[in-house]
């Protein structure tokens, strides 16, 4: 199908169907998901898509639409409908649509021979990695090994007379195993994901991972609740960008939802901190060379050495704020509107090595798993459980779990004391191992417990359980 | 951070979505969620187009088997839905979409076969038919098969069906709704109001000779407010969420959605740090059963049991909590959100006890787990839409009603967290370790509710929650939920107010 043309014809008809200014994204793609677990293939997932999403302004008043049948009185249907309900919502006259014919020139998002890699090949893949794992003897279960793919074309044209498209590809593959030893289970996983099938790290690598994360936990133990360093493994760093990426968002910054809106070219974080959102980067999991809605692309500074120099916008937002794009309008598919999200998203290296952090810590959490939110944008609040390594004495002691750990944005990211030169850029989401001076860690009661005594009568009849809260 | 165990959400659709793509791999044609189209009205509506000839269905369910394997299905589905934003005083946007499309699958022993198609045309599944038996190369194929038109048994009401509703009363809605927030005290800076309703029409054909069709009403209301203090801001949620007609909003008013929302961002506005160290936790009845839905509910679902991974893998017969521990999977409440009238395999939907007074009577099942666990289906068998794989889900989960009364359960509770609502949290199915996050949670001090504490975490293991229930109050309310496992499912989950003993909570101060 010549969607291209599709895309730029749909524009007029929504100008004729009554629309001042419109918008279509029309999105086509395959994808392939295959499960293999015990050395069988449990499932295999194949299927072609397509849809298209109209977004219309009719006096400045937006509404949107989207389908997947791309029957000429199904598409007509869906046109009308945006058409129809744009009465309903509010004038706004920064409704706008870009204008910006422009492409980011960005290379080696789509590997064109994915889809001629044989299906047998991409089952082998994830039956040798799933075997690798389960080569250590204290790995007792597999919770199933993956691959998926996916190639994706995009075609965006609207009523400014803009008309771009681009088409990207991506693979990742992956193993998850379980630990048992007696009645402890633990369970370890590690995937890989790339633009480029070639490009995908050898199975060994993954396999080792996994199981390590697996059986490297067994035998946890406690520790006290306690102030104490904790050093951020970057399978973690998710946990503390999240939050500042949700902050930066400029709707909410417009909004005041955000723990970050007053604090514009003010210091929010120790100067060893530089945050950049990066849509251009070579083979980059999130680059493109158009935002979701036809915007080039950029590399930005968010945070320089601990000043915070930016928001993310889309192009409504940004007329709002008075601002230009960022190319930060992100689209989760055809169904939906233009929202604001970062590309390649990461938190600059630093000088000291993994190795030299730990050395450093007399006593402190190696984070290497973390549950919950992550910082809340709204009131910069951190809260979630944890486990890792215990390190004590500059070298990792012992496995711990079942622990938490809380904050606030401000005082963790002023008190990064170190960060590692380990920054991995071909994951889309990431950070540099660094380590937060102090924070506090919920373990059992601080030298304090309860001792049960179980009171029963000369029948051996159970009267009652009194406790007492001593000091220990 | 990796994508880990299976999580409930308290965020809107699309940022939870953004958020589940693991590393950020854009996989095509994500699914048609917040999809559907307003244009579609009375003579239109939502499977009208599904009136597929069964010569069709039956041919695609034959061509599927053709290599081997021993069952074989055919889903149709087409959803309608609208979903309506208004923020900051203002209706930002109208997002209509439909989506259709059919998902053939294949089981052959204990491979799964799937392909899909947006097209339904009998070109089309029959290439899906075609894509969804390549697993079954080398086994034997089945002889033909005759589709019978079941009927079953209806758990959803409607009184003011969807389609016959004006746009404009939808917008009321939200307007009541939004004042009534903004009204509630001058602190109350925004409010952000979400209204989504959907038509989702289904038919089932599979090679057991099944051949089934309905069609779904569901709405989703959600009201979010921004308090904002001194030095404090508190987002406020509340939701309302049912399969039913336009008539729930008779039944629960918008105003009252509301004002328990901007009730809840004025209290926290005050919030002190929450504690850190192990204590004594009182949950309020309602949504909070969505920590058992979740870190005791996934475990229970059969695919993990099958592939033996699951915390609770043999345990079958066994006592597992305590005495005063009931829980129960019913997909036939009527009306709730995680009501159907059959699963998306065609199962009958029913009360599922799945542990009585302590002990494990039954895991939830979908046709593939049923078969391998050689276990009854139990009407569990779910999927997002016609681009997943059915599996098993949980419907309205809820923790069955004890007989303390609330009151005494917190009067006898000495020192540690009440806990009025939970945002969300995750499990790890395998370990059991599970981990949640208050949205509204106070101290308690010699029995009583003191000060409100902020950004406390609840972690544990999901087999020692549930021996240390120590108390079940008997009002056993229920809330509506998002949860996800690799595809997300409506769900409810409900309970009474109960006591749990000593539970981790992750607070930024160390306990006094």
């Amino acid at each position: 199908m010549d969607y291209k043309g599709l895309s730029e014809q749909l524009v007029k008809k929504c100008l004729r169907l009554g629309a001042d200014e419109a918008e279509v994204y029309v999105e086509s793609g395959r994808n392939l998901n295959i499960r293999v677990r015990n050395g069988e293939v449990e499932t295999v997932q194949e299927a072609g898509s397509h849809g298209v999403g109209f977004r219309v302004f009719v006096q400045k008043r937006m509404a949107f639409s989207s389908c997947n049948d791309f029957s000429d009185k199904a598409l007509e249907n869906s046109i009308e409908s945006a058409v129809r309900f744009a009465k309903n919502t509010t004038p706004d006259e920064n409704n706008v649509l870009p204008d910006d014919k422009g492409i980011t020139k960005v290379g080696m998002l789509c590997d064109s021979q994915i889809n001629q890699i044989p299906k047998k090949k991409k089952i082998e893949l994830a039956k040798k990695v799933e075997k690798l794992a389960m080569k250590d003897s204290r790995i007792t279960k597999s919770s199933g090994a993956s691959y998926s793919e996916g190639e994706e074309e995009i075609f965006l044209a609207n009523s400014n007379g803009l008309s771009k498209s681009s088409k990207v590809s991506a693979c990742s593959y992956g193993v998850y195993v379980v630990a048992e030893k007696g009645e402890q289970r633990s369970s370890g996983g590690e995937y890989c994901s790339r633009r480029f099938f070639a490009d995908l790290k050898p199975p060994e690598e993954i396999a080792e991972k996994a199981a390590k994360e697996a059986y490297e936990m067994l035998d946890p133990q406690m520790i006290k609740t306690q102030k104490a360093a904790v050093i951020f493994d970057p399978d973690v760093a998710r946990a503390i960008l999240g939050g500042i990426l949700a902050a930066i968002n400029g709707e909410r910054v417009l909004q005041g939802r955000s723990f970050l809106a007053k604090k514009l070219n003010q210091k929010i974080a120790s100067e060893l901190i530089t945050i950049i959102d990066d849509g251009t980067r070579p083979k980059g999991l999130g680059s493109k060379p158009f935002d979701g809605e036809g915007v080039p692309t950029q590399k930005r500074i968010i945070v320089e050495q601990g000043i915070l120099r930016g928001f993310m916008y889309n192009t409504i937002v940004a007329k709002r704020a008075g601002v230009k794009s960022t190319g930060n309008a992100s689209r989760r598919d055809f169904t939906s509107l233009p929202g604001i999200s970062a590309h390649n998203f990461y938190m600059g290296a630093g000088k000291n090595s993994c190795d030299e952090i730990i050395k450093k810590t007399e006593k402190g959490l190696l984070l290497k798993g973390v549950t919950g939110y992550g910082i809340a944008a709204v009131s910069g609040n951190f809260s979630g459980g944890a486990s890792g390594f215990w390190v004590e004495n500059g070298k990792i002691a012992f496995p711990v779990r079942g622990l938490t750990i809380a904050g606030s944005a401000f005082e963790m990211l002023n008190n990064i004391d170190m960060v590692g030169d380990d920054l991995d850029l071909t994951r889309s989401f990431t950070a540099p191992t660094f380590r937060i001076k102090s924070m506090q860690i919920g373990g059992k009661e601080q030298g304090k417990g309860y001792v049960f005594f179980f009171i029963y009568s000369s029948e051996r009849k159970f009267l009652a359980i009194k406790y007492y809260l001593l000091e220990l | 951070m990796k994508f880990r165990g299976y999580f409930v959400e308290d965020i809107p659709r699309r940022k939870f979505l953004q958020m589940s793509l693991k590393g950020g791999i854009a996989l095509a044609a994500t699914p048609a969620l917040m999809t559907e189209l307003l244009s579609y009205k009375g003579s239109e509506k939502a499977g009208a187009k599904l009136a597929l000839d069964p010569q069709i269905l039956k041919k695609t369910i034959k061509h599927a088997l053709e290599k081997g394997g021993e069952f074989a299905e055919v889903y149709v589905e087409n959803r309608i839905s609208r979903n309506i934003l208004m923020e900051e005083s203002k209706f930002k946007s109208g997002v209509f979409a439909l989506s259709q499309g059919a998902g053939v699958r294949v089981i052959s022993g204990d491979k799964t076969g799937y392909a899909y198609t947006d097209d339904i045309t009998e070109e089309k599944l029959m290439n899906a038919a075609e894509g969804a038996s390549f697993i079954a190369r080398g086994t034997k194929a089945m002889g033909p098969v005759d589709l019978k038109k079941v009927k079953r048994k209806s758990f959803i009401t409607v009184k003011l069906p969807l389609e016959g509703v004006a746009d404009e009363k939808r917008l009321e809605i939200m307007k009541r709704a939004n004042q009534a927030a903004l009204d509630y005290d001058p602190k109350i800076k925004m409010a952000s109001i979400s209204y989504y309703d959907e038509i989702r029409g289904r038919t089932v054909a599979n090679s057991e000779g099944l051949l089934l069709s309905d069609e779904l009403p569901l709405l989703f209301f959600i009201v979010q407010t921004l308090g904002v203090g001194k030095d404090t801001r508190h987002m406020g949620r509340e939701r309302l969420s049912r399969h039913s007609g336009f008539e729930m909003f008779d039944e629960v008013s918008p105003e009252e959605v509301a004002q328990t929302c901007a009730r809840e961002s004025i209290a926290m506005l005050e919030a002190k740090d929450a504690p850190a160290g192990i204590m004594d936790v009182v949950m309020q009845n309602g949504w909070g059963g969505v920590l058992v839905l979740e870190a005791v509910g996934h475990p229970l679902e059969g695919d993990g049991i099958a592939r033996k991974t699951g915390v609770f893998t043999g345990k079958m017969g066994q006592k597992v909590a305590s005495d005063v521990f009931t829980m129960v999977d019913d997909g036939t409440l009527p009306n709730f959100r995680g009501t159907t009238n059959f699963d998306d395999e065609g199962t009958q939907m029913k009360r599922n006890v799945l542990i009585k007074n302590g002990v494990l009577e039954k895991y939830m099942t979908d046709i593939l787990s049923a078969k391998q666990l050689k276990m009854e289906r139990t009407g569990n068998g779910r999927r997002e839409s016609f681009r997943y794989i059915p599996i098993p889900r949980m419907t309205n989960t809820f923790i069955e009603k004890g007989k303390d009364k609330p009151g005494d359960i917190l009067a006898s509770t000495k020192k540690g967290l009440y806990v009025q609502s939970l945002s969300g949290g995750s499990v790890n199915p395998i370990t059991g370790m599970f981990n949640f996050t208050c949205r509204e949670a106070y101290l308690i001090e010699d029995g009583k509710k003191t000060i409100p504490v902020k950004g406390a975490t609840l972690i544990g293991s999901c087999q020692d929650v549930i021996v240390n229930v120590d108390a079940v109050g008997d009002n056993l309310a229920f809330g509506p939920g998002i949860c996800g496992k690799g595809q997300v499912a409506e769900v409810s989950a409900g309970q009474p107010t109960v006591r749990i003993r000593g539970i981790t909570v992750g607070g930024s101060r160390a306990k006094r």
